[in-house]
């Protein structure tokens, strides 16, 4: 991206403006604080020039330097800024001009709410008195009192005290799809809706329907949203300035306050403004344009799935079980008996789980508790099952996680996504992803499943289970043999280039073909897609593959990320996808078994020592235990009480660690928690925890940005943080280190104890959100700039050989011979299936599992035929498709639209609300 | 869903295509041209075609007035309504049919015998008022001939 430094001077209404090159001059206006009235512009999206609201008058030197007027009254966002421009926004006939437009506008839109002359005279609470028709009304409109349009109307002040007579279109209203209404009596057609959902979101699940005077919004030939390729991210209806296109939850309801916060579904941390009602529920959610890590946008979840915060069913008292029954109890009497209780226990027979959710604030709390006072290193985070994929780059690299910031993404030139899901689990990255796909990047995506990123891949490959290592292994052997690799960048940053090709010696393509299905030309063509097209991103979750082989691969795709020189400043270079909405920061501040806050290695007398002075106390030095290993530890005793915070249902969230069964086993387990689920039934103690619109504290996301949560609602009844609960068991229990009055005392703390967030301070973080990185990356990163060569014994990015791990367990057996292989689209011509009950949309389940040509034939079933799919969990009714590639494999697709339906029925958008799509060996019944 | 026999039938047009540039355009009218109408298959299969969205699609196709989303009926009627032709006495033709197939506007008998379209111009200004049926121009029609070739064309058909 080529960055100019020259500004270019212009004059708006006498207000001397500098403006960057290419802007335009709506753009340039409204940066320099002055208002010009627009309809159809929406800051981030295109010029589109269609409302013609922000008409201005403009002068501008010619050839010759002489003022020259542009021609008629050009529309500001369509006119870029030049130097020495004279711009006059406020002259009576571009004003008088503005109002007719507008008049013409409003002649197709109800518009009581203008020109009724008790607007300023009602009440909230008052009856409308009849002066105007009963459709007309102002709270006939799910907008009303916070409409765009009424707005500009207003600030034009147009003279509308006699009614103009409008045409009604007398449109149905669409009420048939879930989360979204439609009323296209209201709409404008600015084309906000259609331009969000192409340009920014590249779904174009909505269109211009029709031509001129009779042009509307909607779908082709009106399917319902399930069927049109929509992912429910609600960016229309946050663009929507009129009540066209609104929520259908709480449609009606007006915030009583505005609060920005952080999403806590995913690690992508979107910046979202929660409106709270006087009633304290939070009613609706809209992304920041100026949150850094989505810029406005948020998805499904973030946008229709908070509504678990409104409870009625939320803890609020303290319960402590008396005679194996839970019992309110005071808030101080539950600290003393969790105090008590504590005691008993020491070092190795305490643990302490965060949650995903929790703020660092809380998680610092914690893990400060279990060693400081229990001196116990068993510190995890509840979601924590796959760490293999973020350790591993830390070995490599020096960084904790991803090396890049989401927005590098889009202008990456090449991305790499192996076994990810992330249109559903980091919904938000796919924004970059496939704008930059847009703008002509190359995808490669690795995966057996079919997602949604499947569609706007270049190459999609699909290996066979097992075999993604060798895959990935191939590529990196075939742009090294090929010479795509980055010489300059491997001889001045890395270290080990050696070793890892000696690891690939005898390494060959024609083995790695068999050996996974996948053909030695797509192989060698995904490498030169890869190589051939700097930079390159990585994104992978790798949670189809089996445990032992994500360390090696995460390897193998760090390794791959440094022969093609794709990591540093403003590169994209590579994000492990954990699903966690805070695991970066949880893990930053030391909720780890093998860390102190900020990265501090354990056992290591220095620093523990360091610990030990900084905390005045004796810390234990030995590795805890983490997650994975917690259930061997609890079932054999030697874990025998525990503390659990904050979001608990992600503990049971679809992982097969049988934590909930040994959980029975603790002598003692104190839970904080909004709702009840299963943990807390089993619980000992149980305190109502404050969820994330009730906290203030930080939240760091995966491209490592620290944000600030603000608190929103007002929790009821005895509702706490998690620290306040912590740091007053630890105040009971005699600790003086735990005095703690605000979690700006705690981040103080933080940023003493953890060198990471050193810099930070919640005064800093207000205006926005930090990214940091360790103190040698930015060496780095300057040195890279500079074009120097690094010393080379500061070499932080290292090569590792590659060790393919030997043969890998088959998931199959002889019982369920075949593997399932799910997959989710957001559009498929051939699948989609739509009936109406009850005026509802109610999407048809697609009952097709494809088969590969061979296994049909050896099965015996031919396509059409009915079958039955049965797996240890479940049988499925279905017919033979025959469009699987491999033998072995069925595949089975669904619409995002079914994921959603489903959701809406169950109403389960619970931030542990997995929708995992695992592979499943099954076997096949004939009908 | 829908018709596999029209899908394929349009994927054999759509690929069958020699132009230089394929657009949601050309291949809309690609279709039209074949099959006389854009059928919702064909919305779907242009779609996926260029890789593009339906509802991509469908804005281009409700676009431009000459794209019908329903078979054609077996005759069409074509009444000129140009300038000249208005001048001439195209008002009174126009009202004539739609009065004969009991009509509102145009569009499709309710025996989808035929089909009535408004043309902005046939291209024979010198013999207006001008009718086309079934794509042959009638010159100088004069408004009580219109119930024959209504008859005419309905006999034909039947």
């Amino acid at each position: 991206m080529v960055v100019k430094d020259t500004k270019v001077k212009l004059k708006i209404d006498g207000i001397e403006v500098e403006a960057d090159p290419g802007q335009n001059v709506l753009q340039a206006a409204l940066d320099a604080g002055l208002y010009i009235p627009y309809l159809c512009y929406y800051p981030g999206m295109k010029s589109f020039g269609a409302c013609r609201m922000c008409l201005v008058k403009v002068e501008q030197p010619g050839p010759d330097g002489v003022m020259k007027p542009l021609p008629g009254a050009p529309a500001s966002c369509t006119t870029p800024v030049a130097e020495g421009m004279v711009v006059t926004t406020n002259l009576k006939e571009t004003k008088d001009l503005r109002k007719g437009i507008m008049e013409l506008l409003i002649s197709e839109h109800p518009h009581g709410c203008l020109t009724c002359h008790r607007i300023d005279l009602c009440g909230p609470s008052d009856i409308c008195l009849r002066h105007v028709s009963v459709n007309d009304r102002c709270v006939t409109c799910p907008k009303n009192e916070r409409c765009e349009l009424k707005d500009t109307v207003r600030y034009m002040e147009m003279d509308l005290d006699t009614p103009l007579t409008y045409n009604n279109r007398n449109l149905p209203l669409e009420v048939k799809d879930p989360l979204w209404d439609m009323d296209m009596n209201l709409c404008i057609v600015c084309g906000r809706c259609v331009r969000v959902c192409s340009e920014i979101r590249g779904d174009n699940a909505l269109t211009f329907t029709s031509r001129s005077g009779r042009s509307l919004i909607g779908t082709s030939n009106g399917v319902s949203l399930m069927e049109s390729g929509c992912e429910f991210c609600g960016a229309c209806i946050d663009v929507c300035p009129t009540g066209a296109l609104v929520e259908k939850d709480f449609k009606w309801d007006k915030p009583s306050k505005i609060v920005k916060s952080i999403c806590p579904h995913c690690p992508v941390g979107c910046e979202l403004k929660m409106e709270v009602d006087k009633k304290n529920r939070l009613i609706r959610t809209v992304g920041n344009l100026e949150g850094p890590a989505n810029k406005g946008q948020l998805c499904f979840r973030g946008k229709f799935g908070l509504n678990f915060v409104n409870n009625k069913n939320r803890i609020t008292k303290p319960l402590i079980r008396v005679e194996g029954e839970l019992v309110e109890t005071t808030f101080k009497d539950a600290v003393i008996f969790v105090s008590e209780n504590l005691k008993k226990f020491s070092g190795k027979q305490f643990a302490a789980l965060s949650s995903p959710t929790s703020t660092n604030e809380d998680a610092y709390v914690l893990q400060k508790f279990s060693r400081l006072i229990m001196g116990s290193n068993n510190i995890d985070v509840s979601s924590n099952i796959a760490s293999e994929i973020t350790d591993q780059i830390y070995k490599m690299t020096g960084v904790p996680g991803a090396s890049g910031s989401i927005w590098d993404l889009e202008n990456s030139n090449s991305i790499l996504i192996v076994s990810s899901n992330l249109t559903e689990k980091q919904n938000v990255l796919g924004v970059p992803i496939k704008k930059a796909v847009g703008n002509g990047s190359k995808l490669v995506v690795i995966d057996q499943r079919e997602t949604e990123m499947t569609r706007f891949a270049e190459k999609w490959l699909r290996p066979k289970y097992g075999t993604e290592l060798h895959l990935i292994a191939g590529i990196i052997k075939v742009i090294l043999d090929e010479v795509l690799d980055n010489h300059k960048f491997i001889e001045q940053y890395t270290a080990g280039i050696k070793d890892l090709k000696k690891s690939l010696w005898n390494f060959d393509i024609i083995n790695v073909s068999n050996l996974s299905g996948v053909s030695a030309e797509d192989i060698r063509d995904a490498a030169r897609i890869l190589g051939n097209n700097y930079p390159m991103g990585i994104l992978y979750a790798l949670e189809l593959l089996p445990p032992d082989l994500r360390t090696e691969c995460t390897k193998a795709l760090v390794n791959l990320s440094l022969i093609t020189g794709s990591m540093g400043k403003g590169l994209p270079g590579i994000f492990p996808l954990f699903d966690g909405a805070n695991e970066q920061g949880v893990k930053d501040v030391g909720c780890t078994t093998n860390f102190l806050p900020g990265y501090k290695a354990i056992p290591d007398e220095y620093n523990i020592n360091h610990f030990q002075e900084l905390w005045d106390s004796n810390l234990n030095n030995t590795v805890g235990v983490p997650l994975t290993k917690m259930k061997q530890k609890i079932s054999s005793g030697e874990i025998k009480a525990l503390i659990t915070i904050g979001e608990n249902s992600t503990l049971l969230n679809g992982n097969d660690l049988g934590i909930k069964e040994s959980l029975e086993q603790l002598e003692f387990l104190v839970a904080t928690d909004h709702s009840n689920n299963e943990v807390t039934a089993l619980a000992d103690v149980v305190f109502p925890a404050a969820v994330f619109s009730e906290k203030s504290g930080t939240f760091t996301n995966i491209e490592k940005r620290v944000q600030l949560l603000r608190p929103g609602m007002i929790p009821k009844d005895e509702v706490v943080e998690d620290w306040y609960i912590l740091s007053q068991i630890a105040k009971s229990m005699g600790s003086t280190r735990f005095e703690y009055k605000s979690s700006e005392d705690i981040f103080t703390d933080i940023s003493n104890d953890a060198s990471v967030y050193s810099d930070f301070s919640y005064e800093l973080l207000d205006s926005q959100g930090v990214v940091w990185n360790p103190n040698s990356w930015s060496e780095l990163f300057s040195d890279l700039e500079d074009q120097k060569s690094i010393n080379k014994e500061d070499i932080l990015l290292k090569f590792e050989p590659i060790n393919f791990v030997g043969e890998i367990a088959s998931l199959t057996t002889e019982e369920f011979p075949y593997l399932l292989v799910q997959g989710r689209v957001l559009f498929d011509e051939e699948i989609s299936g739509v009936e109406l009950e009850n005026g509802r949309y109610q999407s048809q389940e697609n009952p097709v599992f494809d088969f590969n040509s061979e296994d049909a034939s050896k099965l015996g079933i031919v396509e059409g035929q009915k079958i039955e799919i049965v797996s240890q969990k479940f049988r499925f009714n279905g017919v033979v498709g025959l469009k699987s590639n491999q033998q072995g494999v069925v595949s089975h697709k669904s619409m995002f639209g079914d994921l959603i339906n489903q959701l809406q029925i169950s109403k389960n958008f619970q931030v542990s609300k997995k929708t995992d799509l695992n592979l499943i060996p099954i076997r096949i019944e004939k009908v | 869903m829908g018709n596999q026999n029209i899908r394929d039938e349009v994927n054999k047009i759509l690929s069958s295509s020699t132009d230089t540039t394929v657009t949601v355009l050309s291949s809309l009218l690609l279709v039209q041209d074949e099959i006389g109408y854009i059928p919702n298959e064909a919305v779907e299969e242009i779609g996926s075609f260029l890789k593009t969205s339906i509802n991509e699609v469908w804005g281009v196709a409700t676009f431009y007035t000459n794209f019908r989303f329903t078979p054609p009926c077996a005759n069409v009627l074509e009444v000129c309504w140009g300038p000249t032709c208005h001048l001439k006495g195209a008002p009174d033709l126009i009202s004539g049919v739609l009065k004969q197939l009991n009509l509102e506007e145009e569009g499709d008998s309710q025996d989808k015998g035929i089909s009535v379209r408004y043309n902005t111009c046939l291209g024979a200004c010198q013999q207006a008022p001008v009718i086309s049926v079934n794509h042959a121009l009638r010159g100088n029609v004069k408004a009580f001939e219109i119930s024959n070739i209504i008859d005419f064309v309905a006999d034909s058909n039947s």
